[in-house]
């Protein structure tokens, strides 16, 4: 009576992924959090869409961004590809909405999962490294000239509304 | 001679049609001239000759036929007056001399033959008419048929005596001039002539006896009189119209036949017995057939089961076939013996009318299966060693006829979707009756090709009842010894055939693939008609066809549910029937599939073990009597006990408890509901949850509560009762009726409960009212358990409602009929109520308490993937829930209905949802 799903993660990769990504997401379902959502695109379930709230309080209150993930065969063992499909203006994410976050790089861990992997982006909204950024100016701004950070934000971003306008 | 001639010969008579004085001798005919001629003198010279032959002729034409003449008065009789010199020389001249016919002249046989023909007209036909105008009373047959005929022969006679005294001696001298002119002198040829001349002549007359009846109604009269006669003798009842005419005891059946014979070769005898006639007998021989097939004789043999087709063979060969030459033979019809091939081709023909009578009630035999075995054998007969004698070789079996399968299925299965496959029918009745199907079909056809196709539509059928796998299951359970589960049994919510079945010894199946043994010098190939997916199956077991009903997935998670739901109620600590029943399944759909269901057993089988040890140990301080296991899990515990009510004499023997204990992960999911179970019971429970940690180590009780099975006594200031087969629940809220301590009017809660509440001793007084509010709050229990409850002990008029909600013990049971009324509509309520509750969830209850995973599913799936169709969402859940979703479109529409009421969600129209903004 062993509860032995996941414990055998030798051969066939797939279907271990599969199920594994399939757990994470009753997982989620079952405890959702506030303010993330993801879900499969399709029922292969390697690739996910990922909905997060911008934190309060933050430059990004009241906007809504949407990422990818996409998860390779030897996940959890390696990270997912994680990109910001919504336009944000922040120093760690450049234009096509690459991520520069130590988990998802040579932090990651087999621990963690796509719930901890959206937790931490949506703190890293309020956080964000300054010290390794990707968008140089959105670095500076973000110190030294709040208002002008939030109105370029603003100008940035689009509603999920407006993206799929644009995808059509 | 139609109307019309008659008509034109009362004006200008026809030399045929009238005898009276010729006219020659007062009118000379004066002869013609030739065309191309010219007009000569009336008395030319070549016209001499020959009239004076016309002269001649006509003096003898008339003396001639005023001799023969018929007699206007039928009652007179042919005369048998010797011909006078003259007329002699008259016939003799107009057959024999020159005054023979030559071409376009009427020759005396002629005439004579007219004459007849109009003497039957005018005298004879009138009688005859009148006798079959009337509608003819079956009854009436005989006698009208036996007066035409009577009628029809003295006529004949009347004619035929002076055709045969008069005219044929002058015939026979004719011929016999002839011949010698020709110099044959042959008799035989003169023979022949005077015969051509007697033939031609009956002809005539029978042609106008025959023109003179209704054809038609004379050959169905025939017919009729002939079927008459033929269930006269062989004493068939006859039925007409739904009135069965009870045949009198003593038919003298020797008198019937040779009045029957008579009156064929009569009717034979005045040329009725031609082609109606055999037409009427093919008619009255067929539907005999079809009588005897009906009648008693054939009648399904319900007491010795036996076939009767030996029986109807027989008859055929000795009864049916004889009658058919006897009348041939009384009509003269050349071949009168039936001709071998002609005798088989009856025999088959009876056989499959047989056969077809059968079928047509063939589901009727099937669910009066096995007193209808004989009614089987008849479409079957098994074995031919069986038969009689020599028939061996010609008894066919129904089936091997042509196109008798193909009936067979046809008709069966109109019938079984008729009558068996609509809602009226409870799936009991339609297994049971497929299990009668299976045997049935196991007899007619042990191949198994026809029950395939027949059984498919049944089959499928079942499958899409939702009851079919839960009573299939829980009828393999019944036990046929214990009287209580034969009587649930009869009372047609279970199938008693199932139970049957299933104790039947087992026969284990030969290793079962024997394509491809190369070794088995019995192989035979499938049979000609078997469809591809045919698969012989070794031992005719019921059992196989009713596992093999369904996927083995979904048949094993049924299996789970229903044997989950058993086990916890089972009383038989040892599991005898259920381990049966898993041995046995296990052989059917292999071993691997069916673990969880091992650990199910295995789980209450070791629970009894531990709660030996358990109780061993707790032995010291108290003794109890042993127990009936009681669930508990490693998660999933109840409490099986006794509330104590003993006497309040020795000390009272604490309640017990034993446990079951059961592995979440392999059961279904169980019945939880959480309320607090008496103070008394809690403690043991936690006593028990110590100990068991202690000898498993690690593993952690979790009781559920809701799940037990308790026993009480209950003392009263008057009596007391015991109870068995309780729910804790119940227990439960009659138990809060017992005082609590330090509370005098209020209630405070059952902390410290132990020493004092010991089985409640008596509800002290008559003071203790609660109301379900107050119930629910101490128990923390859902209202509808409460209810329920309160329900359950009215009805057992333990409680009575004070003010309505508001409930009280009843210490004395007065006659008072206040209760009792109250207690048996409260009754009828609980057992309402406990019917519904089982120990596994419903699938409603599954979608309620899953409600909210779903929901955030469906959030989930519409912020990301964006507005989607019902059906989408339904696909998709179903492919992304761990554990499947086992519910439909409806439900998603519901769950997503009361989204919209949470303003989560809103419809986009078209089924279309999307995440409200």
């Amino acid at each position: 009576m062993a509860l032995s799903t996941g414990a055998r993660t030798n051969g066939s990769g797939g279907a271990t992924v599969a199920q594994r990504l399939q757990k994470e997401l009753m997982d989620i379902m079952m405890k959702p959090t506030p303010g993330i959502t993801a879900f499969p695109n399709d029922e292969n379930m390697t690739r996910w869409t990922a909905t997060i709230d911008g934190p309060e309080s933050t430059p990004y209150e009241n906007l809504v961004f949407k990422l990818s993930m996409e998860f390779g065969a030897t996940y959890p063992y390696a990270p997912p590809t994680v990109l910001f499909k919504t336009p944000i203006y922040h120093p760690n994410v450049d234009f096509s909405g690459r991520i520069c976050l130590d988990i998802l790089k040579d932090k990651w861990s087999a621990v963690y999962n796509i719930g901890t992997v959206l937790l931490s982006l949506q703190s890293l909204l309020g956080e964000p490294n300054n010290s390794s950024p990707l968008n140089g100016q959105a670095a500076e701004l973000w110190d030294k000239d709040m208002d002008e950070f939030k109105r370029l934000v603003l100008a940035r971003h689009k509603t999920p509304e407006e993206l799929d306008a644009d995808g059509l | 001679m139609d109307h019309a001639t008659l008509v034109f010969a009362s004006i200008f008579p026809v030399p045929s049609l009238s005898h009276t004085t010729p006219t020659p001798v007062a009118t000379p005919n004066l002869g013609h001239s030739e065309p191309g001629t010219s007009f000569d003198s009336p008395y030319a010279a070549d016209a001499g000759g020959t009239h004076r032959r016309t002269l001649r002729r006509n003096a003898a034409w008339s003396t001639a036929t005023r001799f023969l003449s018929l007699p206007k008065d039928l009652a007179k009789g042919p005369s048998r007056i010797q011909r006078p010199p003259d007329v002699d020389e008259a016939l003799d001249y107009l057959v024999v001399g020159e005054g023979a016919g030559r071409d376009g002249e009427e020759g005396i046989a002629d005439w004579y033959a007219n004459e007849a023909r109009l003497h039957f007209a005018n005298h004879v036909r009138q009688g005859l008419a009148e006798a079959w105008d009337e509608v003819i009373d079956v009854s009436n047959a005989w006698h009208v048929l036996e007066d035409t005929q009577r009628v029809l022969a003295q006529v004949q006679d009347l004619y035929l005596q002076p055709f045969y005294d008069h005219v044929l001696p002058f015939v026979e001298r004719a011929a016999a001039n002839i011949t010698i002119r020709t110099s044959k002198s042959n008799d035989s040829l003169e023979a022949e002539t005077v015969e051509a001349a007697k033939r031609k002549f009956r002809r005539d007359i029978h042609a106008v006896f025959a023109h003179s009846l209704p054809i038609a109604r004379f050959s169905k009269t025939l017919s009729y009189m002939l079927y008459d006669a033929a269930c006269k003798l062989f004493r068939l009842q006859v039925r007409l119209d739904g009135v069965a005419h009870a045949i009198p005891e003593h038919i003298d059946t020797q008198k019937v036949r040779r009045r029957m014979m008579l009156l064929l070769v009569g009717l034979n005898r005045v040329g009725l017995g031609q082609d109606e006639a055999q037409r009427a007998l093919a008619y009255a021989m067929d539907k005999l057939l079809d009588t005897y097939i009906s009648s008693h004789y054939l009648k399904v043999d319900w007491y010795s089961k036996q076939s009767v087709t030996a029986q109807l063979h027989v008859w055929i060969e000795d009864g049916f076939i004889p009658l058919a030459e006897l009348v041939l033979e009384c009509l003269q019809c050349k071949p009168a013996a039936i001709p071998p091939l002609q005798r088989k081709q009856w025999q088959e023909m009876a056989l499959t009318r047989l056969g077809r009578a059968r079928v047509v009630d063939l589901f009727d035999f099937v669910t009066n299966w096995d007193r209808s075995l004989g009614a089987v054998l008849d479409l079957k007969v098994s074995d031919a060693a069986q038969q009689p004698y020599n028939l061996i070789h010609l008894l066919q079996d129904y089936l091997r006829l042509d196109g008798a399968k193909e009936h067979l299925k046809g008709s069966f299965s109109q019938q079984v979707s008729r009558r068996l496959l609509h809602p009226g029918a409870t799936t009991t009745y339609i297994l049971n009756v497929y299990i009668y199907i299976i045997r049935t079909f196991n007899k007619l056809e042990p191949k198994g090709v026809m029950l395939q196709s027949v059984a498919r539509p049944i089959r499928k059928y079942l499958k899409e009842r939702e009851d079919t796998a839960r009573i299939i299951i829980s009828s393999l359970l019944i036990d046929l010894n214990d009287e209580t589960s034969v009587k649930v049994a009869s009372t047609g919510e279970l199938s008693f055939d199932i139970a049957c079945e299933m104790a039947k010894p087992f026969t284990q199946a030969e290793d079962a693939d024997d394509e491809a043994s190369w070794n088995d010098m019995n192989w035979q190939p499938p049979p000609y008609d078997a469809s591809p997916e045919y698969k012989k199956s070794k031992v005719e077991d019921v059992i196989f066809f009713l596992l093999t009903l369904w996927d083995r997935d979904d048949f094993i998670n049924e299996l789970k549910n229903i044997l989950g739901d058993h086990l916890l109620k089972c009383q038989d600590p040892e599991f005898r029937k259920e381990i049966r029943l898993l041995e046995l399944i296990k052989i059917r759909l292999g071993e691997d599939k069916l673990q969880a269901c091992e650990v199910m057993l295995r789980d209450v089988l070791e629970s009894r073990r531990i709660n030996q040890t358990i109780r061993k140990a707790n032995d010291q301080p108290q003794d109890h009597p042993p127990q009936t296991p009681e669930v508990l899990g490693p998660r999933t515990p109840r409490p099986r006990r006794t509330d104590p009510t003993t006497p309040l004499v020795k000390l009272p023997p604490g309640p017990a408890l034993n446990a079951q204990i059961l592995s979440s992960f392999f059961w279904p999911i169980l019945r939880d509901e959480t309320f607090r179970v008496p103070a008394q019971i809690e403690s043991l429970q936690q006593d028990y949850e110590s100990r068991f940690e202690r000898i498993k180590g690690m593993r952690k009780l979790c009781w559920m509560n809701a799940l037990g099975d308790s026993r009480i006594t209950l003392e009263f200031d008057d009596r007391a009762e015991d109870f068995d087969h309780l729910t804790p629940w119940q227990v439960s809220v009659v138990y809060a009726f017992q005082p609590q301590p330090g509370e005098e009017e209020e209630e405070e809660e059952e902390e410290e409960e132990e020493a004092t509440g010991k089985g409640r001793g008596k509800a002290k007084s008559e003071g203790i009212t609660r109301s379900a509010e107050q119930l629910e709050e101490m128990l923390d229990m859902d209202e509808a358990l409460v209810q329920q409850a309160l329900a359950f002990w009215v009805g057992k008029s333990v409680l009575r409602e004070v003010v309505p909600r508001t409930y009280a013990v009843i210490e004395r049971l007065d006659s008072s009929t206040k209760d009792s009324d109250a207690a048996a509509a409260a009754q009828e309520i609980a057992q309402v109520q406990a019917a519904q509750s089982t120990t596994v969830k419903s699938q409603t209850d599954l979608l309620n308490e899953r409600k909210d995973v779903y929901m955030s599913f469906i959030t989930g799936m519409l912020t990301n993937q964006g507005n989607m169709p019902v059906v989408r969402v339904l696909m998709m859940m179903r492919m992304m829930v761990q554990g499947g979703f086992p519910f439909g479109a409806e439900e998603v529409r519901a769950l997503l209905g009361e989204m919209e009421e949470a303003e989560k969600v809103v419809p986009l129209g078209g089924d279309v949802w999307g995440i409200r903004k």
